[in-house]
Order: C-alpha cells, then sequence, then structure tokens
C-alpha cells in the first residue's frame, strides 16, 4: 500500500539488508541473458492487435516481460549482484521456466504504482507481479484478472518490545505513526474505529521521519504493509528490540494480474501458481526431483507429466512442473529463499493449507 | 433499475402464461421459439451477464439428487448449499432468491450444458481441476465446500486412522477417482485389505449397513449425506481423514469475464459477511453501521456493486435472503449432518474460507 519504500535511501538499503539477503538466483544455465534492462521496449505489439494468442505472442518474442516493483526486498529489487531477486520475481521466473525450459528468459521492467494497471493495460508487460493486492474495485475493472494469490500480506503494527504492548488493544491511550494519503492510514481509521481503541495518530508524507517518531518513542507503534515493515525493521538501531504484533488491521492478499483477454493465459498462470504449492505439498523440491523420475505413485507421475496431457492440453510441455521445480523451486524455497531466510518472516498464512495455512492446489488430475 | 427488472420479469411471467396457453391449444410454437433463443445465447459469448439480466432470472445446473447440495424436496423446492449459491446470485440480481431455473443434469452431460450456454452456471458438486478448467471451456470461480475423499466407519469397528485399515474390507464405487485413490492410498502406507467395488451406490450402502464391508470409501461430501439415511446414523462416523482433495464449486463457461466476476464475489460476499459477523437476521441493525468497512460492503457508501454490474447493495441482498456462508453451511450440511466446518471454516478459524477485501 505504501507506494514505494522510498523511506529507504537505497544505497542504506543494499548495503544493509542486501548483505542479509542469500542470493534468489535460480541456479542452472544461463543460456541467453534476457534480463536486459527495465527500459521499455516499443517493438512490442500488444497480441490483442493481432489475433495472436498471448502464449504464441510471448514464445514469438522469445521471453516474457514481467512488470515489478523494482525496489522491494523480499518481493522484487536489484541485489547487491545486480540481479533481480524476490518473491514476485521468482514467480515471473516459474513461468519463463514452464514456457521456455528456461528461467532466464524474462525482461523484468520496473512499474509504478500509479502506473502499473495502465501499462498492463496498454500490453506493454505480460504479467504484472508486483505486491498488489486483489480488490473488487480492482478486480471489477473488466480488462483486469488476478490469478490466485501468492502471497497473504496484511497491514501490521510494529512496536517496541519494552513498551509490553501484545495486542491491538493495548494501543489504547497510546500513539500510532502511519504515512499520510494511503490506504494504511484509511484502514487504520477504520480499525480504531471499529475496535472502539481511541488511540492518536501521528501522521506525516515523509515516512523516514515517522521511523524518527517512531525510535524517539514520540509514537508507541508504527503501522504499514508487514511485507514492508519486516524490511524497515532490519535497519532500526536494534532490530531484535522490536516485534510485529500477531493480529493484523487489515487483509491484504497479494496477487499477479494480467489482463483477461484469453483464458489460455489465465489458465496457465494460475495452474504455475498450483504447481508450485502442489510440488511443495508432495514434498518434490529442486533437490530431490530426481528421485521422483522413477516414482510409480500415480498422483505424481500425472503432476510431474510422466502420465497423462495435463501440460499439453493447455499449450505448455507435460514436463512444465518439472521445469518450474528444477529451477525455481517450489513454493517452499521459494518463500524461504526471498523471505523467511532473510527477514525471519514465518509462513503463518503463507502456510500449506494441512499446516494450517491458506496455501491450496486444487488436484493436478 | 430494481423497477426496471421487476417489470421486465412481470412481461417475461406474462410471455410465459401466454406460451403456455398457446402450448395448451395445441401449436408447437413455442418449442421452436425456445431453440432459437438458445442459439442466440450461444452467439453472444460475453454478453451472458446482460442476457440473465434481460431474462430476468438465471439457468441453473444442478444434480436433484444430492442432500445438503442440491436436493429436490417432496414439494418441488430445491435445497443444499450449491443451490442456495444460485438462489445468491438471483438475490444479488433481482432482489429475489426465487429467479432461478433449476436444471437437472446429469454427471455425463452437465459441462456440455455449460459450454453450449444451456445453463448459465453450474452448481453441481463438481470439483475444480486441470484439465477441466484447462481445456474443457470453463471456468471455476471460487470453491464454497473443500470436499475430500474420506472414510465412513461404524463406531463400534474402532477405526480411527488410515493406518487402522489394514486388514480391513473397504467399499468403494467402481470405475471412480475414489477407487484410484483408495489403491494409491494402500499402497503408499504399505497396507493390505480386501476391496469390494460396487456400480450401484445404493447398494453399496445396503452391504456396508449388512456389514460386508467395514469401511465405505467415497466424497465426504456424499459420506455424510448417505450416514444420515442410515437405519442408526449415530452408530456410524465420519472420520477426521482426508485421502484427496475435492474441491467442490461453481463452473461457467470461459469468455464471461463480467459474469465471472459476479459469481465470485457473491460467492465472497456469503464469507465477508460471516467475517463481519453479519446474518440473514441482524443485517437491517447494520443499516445505521458507522463503520466504513461495513457501510461499504452493504453498499450505504460507495459504488462497488455498480462496479461488478450490480446493485450497490448486492451484498445486503444476499446476506438478507439467503445468508451468510455460516448460516449457509449449518442449514445445509452442519445441523443435518452434524459435520464441522473443519477446512470449510473461515481463515481466521483455521479454514480456507477468505475473500479478498471489499474495497
Amino acid at each position: 500500500m505504501f507506494n514505494q519504500i522510498s523511506w529507504i535511501p537505497k544505497l542504506l538499503l543494499a548495503a544493509l539488508v542486501g548483505s542479509l539477503m542469500f542470493s534468489a538466483t535460480t541456479g542452472g544455465h544461463s543460456k541467453k541473458i534476457a534480463i536486459l534492462s527495465s527500459q521499455a521496449n516499443a517493438v512490442n505489439q500488444p497480441p490483442q492487435q493481432s489475433g495472436v494468442s498471448q502464449l504464441d505472442h510471448i514464445k514469438n518474442r522469445g521471453y516474457l516481460i514481467c512488470g515489478v516493483n523494482g525496489e522491494l526486498p523480499g518481493f522484487s529489487f536489484v541485489n547487491a549482484e545486480g540481479k533481480y531477486a524476490g518473491i514476485d520475481v521468482d514467480f515471473c521466473r516459474a513461468i519463463a521456466s514452464a514456457i521456455f525450459d528456461d528461467a532466464n528468459q524474462v525482461q523484468f521492467r520496473d512499474v509504478t504504482t500509479e502506473a502499473r494497471f495502465d501499462v498492463l493495460k496498454s500490453g506493454e508487460i505480460d504479467l504484472l507481479s508486483r505486491n498488489t493486492t486483489a480488490t473488487l474495485s480492482r478486480d471489477a475493472d473488466e480488462n483486469l484478472d488476478f490469478t490466485p494469490p501468492i502471497f497473504y500480506d496484511a497491514q501490521g503494527v510494529l512496536v517496541n518490545r519494552n513498551n509490553n504492548i501484545q495486542t491491538l488493544k493495548e494501543l489504547t491511550n497510546k500513539t500510532i505513526c502511519v504515512p499520510g494519503n494511503t490506504t494504511s492510514y484509511d484502514n487504520l481509521q477504520d480499525y480504531l474505529h471499529q475496535a472502539e481503541i481511541s488511540a492518536k495518530i501521528l501522521t506525516s508524507d515523509d515516512r523516514e521521519a515517522l521511523f524518527d517518531f517512531y525510535e524517539q518513542n514520540r509514537c508507541q507503534a508504527i503501522t504499514g504493509d508487514i511485507s514492508q515493515l519486516i524490511v524497515r525493521k532490519t535497519i532500526l538501531a536494534n532490530p531484535q528490540d522490536h516485534i510485529i504484533l500477531a493480529q493484523h488491521i487489515s487483509q491484504e492478499p497479494l496477487a499477479p494480474v494480467l489482463i483477461h483477454q484469453d483464458s489460455q493465459w489465465f489458465d496457465i498462470v494460475r495452474w504455475v501458481t498450483f504447481a508450485l504449492i502442489q510440488a511443495e505439498e508432495l514434498n518434490i523440491n529442486s533437490e530431490n526431483i530426481n528421485v521422483y523420475h522413477k516414482s510409480k505413485e500415480s498422483e505424481v507421475r500425472r503432476f510431474l507429466g510422466m502420465d497423462g496431457t495435463l501440460g499439453s492440453d493447455m499449450g505448455l510441455t507435460n514436463d512444465f512442473t518439472q521445469r518450474i521445480i528444477e529451477q525455481v523451486g517450489n513454493y517452499s524455497e521459494i518463500y524461504e529463499r526471498n523471505l523467511g531466510q532473510p527477514f525471519g518472516l514465518e509462513r503463518g498464512k503463507n502456510a500449506l493449507w494441512k499446516e494450517g495455512g491458506l496455501m491450496y492446489s486444487p488436484p493436478f488430475n | 433499475m430494481g423497477k426496471i427488472i421487476k417489470q421486465r420479469s412481470t412481461w417475461l411471467f406474462l410471455g410465459l402464461i401466454s406460451l403456455i396457453l398457446i402450448n395448451l391449444s395445441g401449436c408447437d410454437s413455442a418449442n421452436s421459439k425456445g431453440t432459437a433463443l438458445e442459439h442466440q445465447v450461444i452467439e453472444s459469448q460475453g454478453q451472458r451477464l446482460e442476457i440473465i439480466k434481460q431474462r430476468g432470472k438465471i439457468i441453473c445446473g444442478i444434480n436433484e439428487g444430492l442432500l445438503g447440495f442440491s436436493y429436490k424436496e417432496p414439494d418441488g423446492s430445491y435445497s443444499g448449499l450449491s443451490v442456495d449459491l444460485c438462489k445468491a446470485i438471483a438475490a444479488a440480481l433481482f432482489d429475489d432468491p426465487n429467479q432461478v431455473e433449476f436444471r437437472h443434469l446429469q454427471s455425463k452431460g452437465r459441462f456440455r450444458a455449460v459450454v453450449s450456454g444451456e445453463v448459465d452456471l453450474l452448481s453441481r458438486n463438481t470439483t475444480w481441476t486441470l484439465s477441466r478448467d484447462t481445456s474443457g471451456g470453463l471456468d471455476f470461480p471460487p470453491t464454497n465446500f473443500y470436499d475430500g475423499q474420506g472414510l465412513l466407519v461404524s463406531k463400534e469397528s474402532g477405526i480411527a486412522t488410515i493406518e487402522d485399515l489394514s486388514g480391513k474390507s473397504i467399499c468403494v464405487p467402481q470405475g471412480t477417482t475414489s477407487q484410484t485413490n483408495l489403491v494409491a492410498t494402500m499402497r503408499k502406507n504399505r497396507l493390505g485389505y480386501l476391496p469390494l467395488p460396487f456400480d450401484n451406490t445404493s447398494q453399496l450402502y445396503a452391504a456396508y449397513e449388512a456389514g460386508k464391508c467395514d469401511v465405505v470409501t467415497s466424497d465426504r461430501s456424499e459420506l455424510v449425506a448417505r450416514r444420515s439415511q442410515l437405519r442408526k446414523p449415530n452408530a456410524h462416523q465420519v472420520l477426521d481423514v482426508l485421502i484427496s482433495k475435492e474441491p467442490l464449486g461453481p463452473a461457467i463457461a470461459n469468455g464471461e469475464p463480467a459474469w465471472y466476476d459476479v459469481v465470485k464475489w457473491v460467492t465472497y460476499a456469503m464469507i465477508k459477511a460471516e467475517e463481519l459477523k453479519i446474518n440473514s437476521q441482524n443485517v437491517d441493525s447494520f443499516q445505521d453501521s458507522k463503520n466504513p468497512e461495513i457501510r461499504r460492503f452493504l453498499g450505504l457508501e460507495g459504488d462497488m456493486g455498480a462496479k461488478l454490474g450490480l446493485s450497490n447493495d448486492f451484498a445486503r441482498r444476499v446476506v438478507k435472503h439467503v445468508g451468510n456462508y455460516s448460516e449457509v453451511y449449518e442449514r445445509n450440511i452442519g445441523e443435518p449432518f452434524h459435520l464441522a466446518r473443519g477446512t470449510n471454516a473461515l481463515w481466521q478459524d483455521g479454514g480456507l474460507m477468505y475473500s479478498p477485501p471489499f474495497r
């Protein structure tokens, strides 16, 4: 919801946060580096005008074009090695693996919060994979479609352990910092009203100033999307003194977005998401997948495309799930690499459905 | 808008009566007219929502024999969780849950009926699978019942886990995914057992009741319904064990984004209403609510309904006429069959029912 993390000077971020990151590169071969730059490539015609399916359009071009944030560690940013990394980035790589058998056949383009939907509608990008909340108003736009969430985010509250605040109710008579002119601000007001909590709100458009207020204990809590709080927390004076409360102010299911022009393309993006989840459920990952090539279990054989035609029926190869798992990993690997290990963020709602989370794939049959 | 629709449905009603009269007088023009209309429908891809609005009712394809999901009562009315979704959509569109025509579809022809446009919506305990989604010409709105293959046992058998199935005889419907899944599960767990496959469902349950098998395995939704029809339902239980995932939900034809969004957000409205603790009994008391989220949800503020091509109070209509998800679940499944919510609980209560934000 915060437009960008303009509150963090980029260099500082790269130095401090980047050093915490594990490299998110997807191993394996790089036949041809298609991560060109984030400059616009005017050659691409939107496929709507040509009568070619979106998939064929992407195949003819030879690489996928993904609109990303580019400045949000954990989701999409350029890491210390100068490579795009993050959960949103890896999702694009998973689709490229499925289509081209090469996770590197993606061009990433940074798009701003304000321009993202227009850029998508213009046909300049194939997919928006950019920490975007699925909401009714956006979904009802007849040209936009959300595929299943890849991260269930929420608006959270960061507090200093020394203030001994454990629940939102305990914010009564405390001061909460929140950036002005954001959905976070509106949600906070709605929440306090609804929960009948009387707290003071300290607001500013300058997010860095807000974090200074917070460090000076002029506000006892600061609120924003958890995906962003975890990053900013790492550069507080004493990160270990601060925790994000278990209770949340609003739900923010972050999901990829595409133009609803082509059911096949929608299905591909949707089932690549499910493939990541299903692979985790079947305990198949990039390390052990070779073992499963010899599996006799019918469910595994169908999923990996050794039996049946699940992949070719949607215009991919039957082994598309193998390609994804080998080159990018299953959902758990992507999560741990980008969010779990670098930021100590637990799975929570992003755990598998069997483990108390919401990640669920319909059956691959 | 409501008024216009009401006028339209009055005209449709008059038209229907005149058609019936024509039919009674021995003229067969009604039939040929129906066929022409259907052709028109097939040609208007992408216009499904408009067609439904003009028609004044939705056409829902159902199964009339599955207690709890879609069932034709002796008095000719329909009940069940799948039926209630159809009624909820009619409530959202027409402020009248009865503006639904139910068509009984067999398992076999159900998908063709959707793709051809004969029905607007299939709401008939259908599992969302990859092949149906990608090569069947179908689109799947959100799941409204997370089902799975389960196990029915007698309480005195002492069977509680998959391991306890070792050496038991198991009744299973022949030629179904239940049978395939049973074989795979027993092999995976290295358990010996005696399979008793049946073609006929009633014979299967008769055999179970006669003690010819220790266990029945099939979709849990079927097991709970059939258990209630056994002579001593309380002597039996459906175990809290899932052998396979069967997410059941509605299906519509591909290429209908506006209609897809309506079905999707009506489903979500029932979930969100439960989350906001708004139900059919108390919904009117929220008309004065000052809670901004509730005001938006009920259409007292904003224009979210209009964005979907609905009235802004569509969620209020759904809750008022049909209820929130909890009411629909308890009425059709929870109370009659004592089936706990489990995976069908709200996300905050450990289940999978989750709605994106109404904003």
